[in-house]
């Protein structure tokens, strides 16, 4: 069995070094969206939905998935909706079990880009200043642990802002429209991420849903590529994009990017595949299945798909996604047990 | 141009999402003297089309909802001339909704407008819908069919609440329960207990038409 001695390097080391595809003493376990459980509440004292929008509360169910399951990362925002909420948007925040959701289905109910102005005081909204609260708190805390901050790509805005159903006909009818919005909505993002690394996070993790569930490989080229291109450029921090369901199709765009790390979903299929796909150009994330193997599935299940995804070449094993709020500390214990032993099988 | 074309034309435009065409075909049919009715058949037969092409992958959602656009558009111009009745065939009653704690309605709108295509009655609760929601509309309009989505993970305990909430009721023989979206899988809906799980809307379509004899 390995031992702590055996691991020489911090968790904070281990995981940056994986984003960025660096050497490490074993693979980094962690992950890039929330990991919080009512499991996690109950032993913190920290429940939704008070920890999505206060400091204090954020970082301590945060914490959670450094003292309690011994993931590499500590990542503070828990939902997609911090911005959207503090540029206007009206946010049903859920409860311990469900996560929060827009109130509207058309998101602002504006259209035009000139009528839209970012807040000057966008960084000082509740929202986004309890999540830049809560990352000063958790860099205070951690030296030695990764914090990852988190900013919703200009595409996930549009679907707040604008609308799922908008954003979508636009990408076909209004084409030059939805780009004049997702160039505004680019600078939320970056100067949301800009002040995350500010506030100490070490890593930004940026969502951005152009998945294959609703829209083609295409449409990612020509809305998005030259966007994230620019982004990873002007944040200069590691960077960690986040795509849920299957993005196969669209990985050949996406490594080109120059993200550091993609956190992808078990939807893609084999993670074998994935690293082919990949190559060495960017690190990988993921990609354990979420409803099947980690809500309804044992430890056993949960290590046998971890070390499927380390043989496979993922550098930071955890699940596909934020994961239900069901889910146990045990089968997520599981996922760190797995990235311990898989050193083991190396070194024989 | 005859017949033939403004039902040809009428359908490629909804396959291919031309919203502007479709209602100036639909506009410029009428006056030629087409039926509206068989431009509605036309129109549903490209939409049966962009299901295919969703199955697929040629097309996604995007393209699914601008072809659905450009036919609800020339729907609008052929309402005054379409006697509702008698434009096809009529299948059976659903009662569709997603379930409590999920607000996604794009899976089940296409679903319903697939459905809605192929002759169904269809009575979309809409979303984030408790279960009591689901029992009393049942006990109203006695569907054949009722059609839960759930793309939240968080939201699958819901499905299993609806069929314990139905079998208390003495309602689970009354309906055939299908499932579907994204956070569902086979293996969840043979524990749930429900009657079939749909991957997709096409293939929820198919087993809607099953259930009611074809």
């Amino acid at each position: 069995m390995s031992s702590e001695a055996d691991e020489w390097m911090s968790p904070r080391k281990r995981f940056l070094s994986a984003v960025l595809g660096g050497r490490v003493d074993r693979p980094a376990a962690g992950s890039a969206t929330s990991v919080a459980t009512v499991e996690q509440m109950e032993q913190t004292g920290c429940f939704f939905p008070e920890a999505h929008y206060i400091p204090g509360k954020m970082a301590e169910l945060a914490s959670a998935a450094y003292e309690i399951i011994g993931f590499d990362c500590i990542m503070p925002y828990f939902s997609v909706w911090l911005e959207a909420a503090a540029l206007g948007c009206r946010v049903n925040w859920g409860d311990k079990y469900r996560m929060p959701d827009g109130v509207s289905r058309e998101g602002l109910g504006i259209t035009d880009p000139s009528q839209f102005r970012v807040p000057e005081d966008f960084l000082y909204k509740p929202t986004t200043s309890a999540l830049l609260e809560a990352i000063e708190i958790l860099r205070r805390r951690y030296p030695n642990v990764a914090i990852v901050g988190k900013t919703m790509g200009p595409w996930t805005l549009c679907l707040h802002i604008l609308g799922v159903k908008r954003t979508l006909i636009w990408s076909k009818i209004r084409k030059e429209l939805l780009k004049e919005w997702i160039k505004l909505l680019k600078e939320v993002s970056i100067e949301f991420a800009k002040a995350q690394v500010k506030a100490g996070a070490d890593a930004i993790c940026w969502p951005d849903h152009a998945t294959g569930d609703l829209v083609s490989a295409e449409t990612y080229r020509e809305f998005l590529l030259e966007v994230h291109r620019e982004a990873v450029r002007r944040v200069g921090a590691p960077l960690i994009l986040h795509i849920c369901g299957d993005t196969v199709d669209r990985l050949p765009y996406i490594r080109e990017t120059g993200f550091d790390c993609f956190h992808f979903d078990s939807k893609c299929g084999d993670p074998l595949k994935v690293r082919v796909i990949a190559g060495d150009r960017i690190s990988l994330m993921g990609n354990i299945n979420n409803p099947k193997t980690l809500l309804y599935g044992k430890p056993e299940d949960v290590m046998r798909e971890a070390e499927h995804a380390l043989e496979a070449g993922v550098n930071i094993v955890g699940p596909e996604c934020a994961i239900p709020t069901r889910v146990t500390n045990e089968n997520l214990k599981a996922i760190v047990k797995a990235a311990k032993q898989f050193r083991n099988k190396l070194s024989r | 141009m005859d017949e033939s074309e403004f039902l040809n034309k009428i359908r490629e435009a909804v396959v291919k999402g031309d919203i502007d065409g479709a209602r100036e075909i639909a506009g410029e049919a009428i006056k030629a003297g087409v039926p509206a009715l068989k431009l509605v058949n036309a129109m549903s037969s490209g939409m049966v089309e962009v299901g295919k092409l969703l199955e697929s992958r040629v097309y996604f959602v995007a393209e699914v909802l601008v072809s659905a656009e450009a036919m609800s558009q020339a729907l609008e111009v052929l309402k005054p001339y379409l006697s509702v009745e008698g434009t096809k065939k009529y299948r059976g009653r659903v009662v569709l909704g997603t379930v409590e704690g999920d607000i996604h309605d794009i899976g089940k709108s296409i679903v319903a407008t697939l459905l809605q295509t192929a002759g169904f009655e269809v009575v979309d609760l809409g979303v984030d819908v408790p279960a009591e929601r689901f029992i009393e509309k049942i006990r109203e309009a006695k569907p054949d069919i009722l059609g839960l989505s759930s793309l939240l993970t968080t939201s699958l305990p819901e499905i299993k609440k609806i069929v314990e909430k139905l079998k208390e009721e003495g309602l689970r023989d009354k309906v055939k329960v299908i499932v579907g979206g994204a956070a569902v899988t086979r293996e969840f809906a043979d524990e749930a207990g429900v009657d079939a799980y749909c991957l997709d809307a096409v293939e929820g379509v198919e087993i809607c038409k099953k259930y009611v004899g074809g």
